[in-house]
């Protein structure tokens, strides 16, 4: 048996060891973001204590370890091994949910925790989470939130990592700290009565330990649990929408919400992406782009514990009004989608197949931050660039959602490919790689710099690289930490 | 120690002759009597801050970031200040040049759809204030004042008020930082390092603004912020706040969707639940324990003084025999104020109706005298403007924070009465203002959306006065052995205390080193060390940034 083997099932045990030559293609990006190469071991620890004996391992032997909790199909290329002789850390199997905290609102968790868990416990507490758009069902909660996701909700985001709280990190070097007010982790139930909770995400001190590992695609520790503020389970929700057709005559009525925080949900979607969302089969997203409105902001409008119904009631009357003051209409359903059909979607991760896979079975996603008043040049962008590739324009799906509330918004574009036709899935790597740099060159803000993106924003702002390298020099001095992203 | 001439020649040739000083004069009015810090020595033992070796007024990023190479190739330790609130904003070290950033004091940009700003050091809340609601926008003012400088809270301290609730902390609020970091190179975070705008502080990839500022800032010791973007909230009220009245009694008149309340509870337990509920229910646009600050026995009749111009602090006594008074002062012993705005008429009459329901829920109820139209009214401009800051000497002369109970709504109305008993006995042997014990001052959320308070006891003393201050510092020392053997951690009399010796300067690496073991992660402060050492390698910034080298 190889010697690295054997060390590490002396960490984990022996069934917590893989060497499966197939697990390559399991690793494999479904876009065009990296090249992978095949990990040479796959780990599953059970807890921090083996999560920090493999780090200190890796340390010592130089492995390169590539942190993975979410199920495929990946989308990145975040973990995707780029270096050869890496283990995989799957964190699948840590998936506990630690503590759900009513009275405070937060919800403990492990890696492995997925969506599709944690939704149910967290309606049984009278608590729901901040959800990004159909998430995969077996995507991790807090990789997403790492990752920093947009969530549907802006009006809780105070800030871009809302609703991220307190972190277990183990850094590269194997070092363990709690960040926030981790330090109160609440394993005494009696710390929770006196309501020492793990409720403040910064810090702590002078530091900010949680952006570190944030959007940091695993490069600089592992996250082993987080706590997450969660809001009260509405007991009244309704959603409308509000149609046009141009994405012009949304923006200013879309920053009057913001400013006003009025609404839950609220995004814009164009008819192709809707229509991938509520389409069961492939052949229906394309009829139903036909029916759908060209764009569509969609607005949730809740009502908690106290006065639900009134409070529903009123912000309704009141989003009325301001629609009308921009001559926009909102009403409860559009053709082929009623508003509480859609809702049942949103409020759930997506159904198989994954929603961006459903057209093709395949898709490019590119997406950036911005602000509101610049997305309707960046859609004129993309389809300059998808006329010219000769990819079909109305395949195109736009997803803007604003971000901590309203500052700025995630502007996503989803470019479904048929990754079985070479000819497609060239035409998509193409239009993928020609679409990044002109929205690069027209002031996109690639935040969660993947693949091909890290060398663009990297290159450009030499000073942000090099103190992240200063960084990642104290927290990953052996460079262990999935080498070869970002600027590492 | 004078600055050798040919450094002082070179300073003075980055920032004119008009905006550097070593006269001795000059210098001294730069430095800081000690009774609002750490150390709570006063002007009676004649013990200041160090002296700067110079001080210099830069006019502009590229002046700050010149100075600060030259601080590097001479090994001159710098601190800048912008509004200088508190000993935290002088030097600690002899020789240290000090860097008063007042000239650089534009709002650069407010950028009306996407809801920030982009201002300098020398921009204060006030103004900053006065110039978004021209545009229906408002800034959060953090506890420190409406005359402190935005950037300084926001970049370098805490950043924290009665408006984080809605508006947000400035932790929340800092987006893209413009830094000229302790080596001269200038960092922009986020988006406007990028080169795409000043809108999000964050990444590309893990983002480095968590080098320059984390749960709090690095007080001036780790290099300079010169400019960076701040995030507004709507203002649903008039463009120019209406300010009327005769001073100290200043008042403002806002339509009726706004409305300001004291609540108060039967118990803690019912305070917390209260607290809790409307932070699930998301109302309220400020709400803050206020008046607290002038202690539980004392702050109706404060307030009747002060919002009354014909009354001074000599007529104290005799309201306080006021039996009206007495009623409504037992009445309002666990309260706390709210600002409720509405963003439309609907708005505001749910809010108002769902905070009636929540007090009818939890036993609270609204405490009638705070609602007559000139404490009202007073009490709006207080909390929106937060421009009483003088209020906080107003006793004494000088006041400090004690405990500062940080943690969930819970945490803190466990505690709350044995820390203000505790007070009481060290009140009644007079060397702190008699006041009730309970002077409990804090944020109702001391992040956005809620989730957290802060109880910072208000301890008010007379710094010119040895007894007053000799008895402050012993319950100073009580107060820190009490919340140890209680499991509080340190509270806020001995927050800077690393910083700060008795004599003014930096105390001894043994107490820092002792202090910093004693910490639940003292980690935290090795890797501030490591981080120091990496941007700050000839260490020219004082011991207001901790770290832990024990290696």
């Amino acid at each position: 048996m190889d010697k690295k083997m054997a060390q590490l099932m002396e960490i984990v045990g022996k069934t917590n060891v893989f060497d499966n030559p197939q697990m390559g293609k399991d690793f494999s990006p479904v876009s065009d973001h990296v090249t992978s190469i095949k990990p040479r071991y796959m780990v599953k620890p059970k807890d921090v204590n083996e999560v920090q004996k493999i780090v200190i391992w890796a340390n010592k032997t130089h492995t390169p370890l590539i942190p993975l909790s979410s199920g495929g199909p990946h989308f990145r290329g975040d973990t995707s091994p780029t270096v050869h002789g890496a283990v995989v850390v799957d964190l699948s199997g840590m998936k506990r949910i630690l503590k759900i905290d009513r009275r405070n609102r937060l919800v403990c968790l492990e890696p492995g925790v997925t969506y599709t868990t944690l939704l149910p416990e967290l309606q049984k507490e009278g608590l729901r989470i901040a959800m990004p758009i159909l998430p995969r069902s077996n995507k991790s909660v807090l990789t997403s939130l790492l990752e920093r996701e947009p969530v549907l909700s802006p009006k809780y985001q105070w800030n871009l990592l809302e609703p991220l709280r307190s972190l277990e990190i183990v850094w590269g070097n194997g070092d363990k700290i709690w960040s926030g007010s981790g330090v109160f982790r609440g394993e005494k139930e009696e710390d929770w009565k006196e309501g020492l909770v793990p409720v403040w995400g910064p810090g702590p001190m002078q530091l900010d330990y949680y952006k570190f590992v944030s959007a940091a695609q695993g490069c600089m520790g592992i996250v082993t649990w987080a706590s997450v503020k969660c809001e009260v389970f509405p007991e009244s929700r309704k959603l409308f929408f509000i149609q046009a057709q141009k994405l012009d005559d949304v923006i200013e009525f879309t920053y009057k919400l913001l400013k006003f925080r009025l609404g839950d949900e609220l995004f814009i979607i164009n008819n192709t992406c809707l229509g991938y969302i509520i389409a069961d089969k492939p052949e229906e997203a394309s009829a139903l782009k036909a029916t759908l409105p060209a764009w569509a902001v969609v607005l949730g409008i809740t009502g908690g514990q106290i006065l639900p119904g009134e409070k529903v009631e009123a912000q309704e009357s009141d989003i009325s009004d301001i629609a009308r003051q921009f001559g926009l209409e909102m009403v409860p359903e559009i053709e082929n989608c009623s508003g509480r059909e859609l809702l049942e979607l949103l409020l759930k991760p997506s159904e198989e197949p994954y929603w961006k896979l459903r057209y093709k079975g395949g898709a490019q996603e590119i997406f950036f931050l911005t602000t509101l008043d610049r997305t309707p040049g960046y859609v004129e962008t993309m389809h300059s660039a998808a006329d010219e590739s000769q990819y079909p324009i109305g395949d195109i799906g736009v997803y803007i959602q604003p971000v901590h509330q309203g500052v700025c918004c995630h502007l996503e574009f989803v470019l479904p490919v048929d990754l079985m036709s070479p000819a497609e899935s060239s035409q998509g790597q193409k239009l993928f790689r020609d679409a990044s740099h002109r929205f690069f060159n027209q002031g996109a803000y690639f935040s969660r710099p993947y693949g091909i993106w890290a060398d663009m924003v990297y290159q450009k702002d030499a000073k942000t690289m090099m103190v992240m390298q200063k960084v990642k020099e104290i927290f990953d001095q052996n460079n262990v930490m999935n080498p070869g992203k970002l600027c590492f | 120690m004078t600055m050798p001439k040919n450094i002082y020649k070179a300073l003075e040739g980055i920032v004119g002759p008009e905006n550097i000083s070593d006269d001795p004069a000059v210098l001294d009015s730069y430095r800081y009597s000690l009774a609002h810090t750490a150390i709570h020595l006063g002007p009676f033992f004649d013990t200041f801050t160090p002296r700067g070796s110079a001080v210099l007024l830069p006019g502009s990023t590229e002046e700050v970031q010149a100075i600060v190479k030259l601080c590097n190739k001479y090994r001159i330790k710098f601190k800048a200040s912008s509004t200088f609130w508190s000993a935290q904003g002088y030097p600690s070290e002899d020789n240290t040049i000090q860097l008063d950033m007042r000239r650089m004091d534009q709002i650069l940009e407010i950028d009306e759809k996407n809801m920030f700003a982009v201002i300098e050091p020398g921009v204060i809340g006030a103004t900053l204030q006065a110039e978004a609601m021209k545009v229906g926008l408002n800034t959060h003012i953090p506890g420190a004042g409406c005359s402190c400088s935005t950037l300084a809270g926001a970049t370098s301290y805490f950043g924290s008020g009665p408006s984080n609730l809605y508006g947000g902390w400035h932790y929340d609020n800092l987006l893209g930082v413009e830094w000229v970091m302790p080596t001269g190179e200038i960092l922009r975070t986020g988006s406007l390092g990028a080169g795409c705008g000043w809108f999000c502080g964050e990444g590309p990839g893990p983002s480095m603004k968590g080098v320059a500022r984390g749960f709090i800032g690095s007080k001036g010791a780790m290099g300079v912020y010169t400019k960076c973007a701040i995030k507004l909230f709507a203002w649903p009220g008039p463009t120019t706040l209406p300010v009327e009245g005769i001073v100290p009694a200043y008042k403002t008149s806002l339509p009726d969707n706004f409305k300001a309340y004291t609540v108060a509870f039967p118990s803690w337990k019912s305070w917390a639940d209260a607290v809790y509920t409307i932070w699930d229910t998301g109302v309220g646009y400020i709400a803050h324990r206020q008046y607290s600050m002038f202690g539980r026995d004392l702050k109706f009749a404060m307030i009747k003084i002060l919002t009354d111009p014909t009354k001074t602090l000599g007529d104290l006594e005799e309201i306080l025999d006021d039996p009206e008074v007495q009623k409504i002062t037992e009445e309002s012993k666990r309260d706390f104020q709210i600002v409720l705005a509405g963003m439309t008429k609907r708005d505001i009459e749910w809010q108002d109706k769902a905070l009636d329901e929540i007090l009818s829920r939890t036993g609270g109820w609204k405490v009638e005298a705070m609602n007559e139209p000139e404490i009202n009214k007073w009490m709006l401009l207080y909390l929106i403007r937060l421009g009483h800051k003088n209020l906080n000497l107003v006793f004494g002369g000088s006041y400090d924070g004690c405990f500062g109970l940080l943690g969930s709504a819970d945490f803190g109305t466990s505690h709350v009465e044995e820390a203000a008993e505790f007070k009481k006995r060290w009140e009644k042997r007079g060397a702190v203002v008699e006041a009730g014990g309970d002077c409990m001052m804090g944020p109702i959320g001391g992040q956005g959306g809620g989730g957290t308070c802060l109880w910072e006891n208000f301890t008010c003393f007379d710094p010119y006065d040895r007894d007053s201050i000799e008895g402050t510092l012993e319950f100073f020392d009580a107060c820190t052995e009490l919340g140890l053997e209680r499991g509080w951690g340190v509270g806020m009399e001995k927050w800077n205390s690393q910083a700060r010796g008795p004599d003014g300067r930096i105390a001894p690496k043994e107490e820092r080193d002792r202090i910093h073991l004693s910490a639940p992660q003292p980690d935290i402060f090795r890797y501030q060390h490591k981080i120091r050492k990496a941007f700050n390698p000839n260490d020219l910034g004082d011991a207001y940034y901790e770290t832990l080298d024990d290696s």
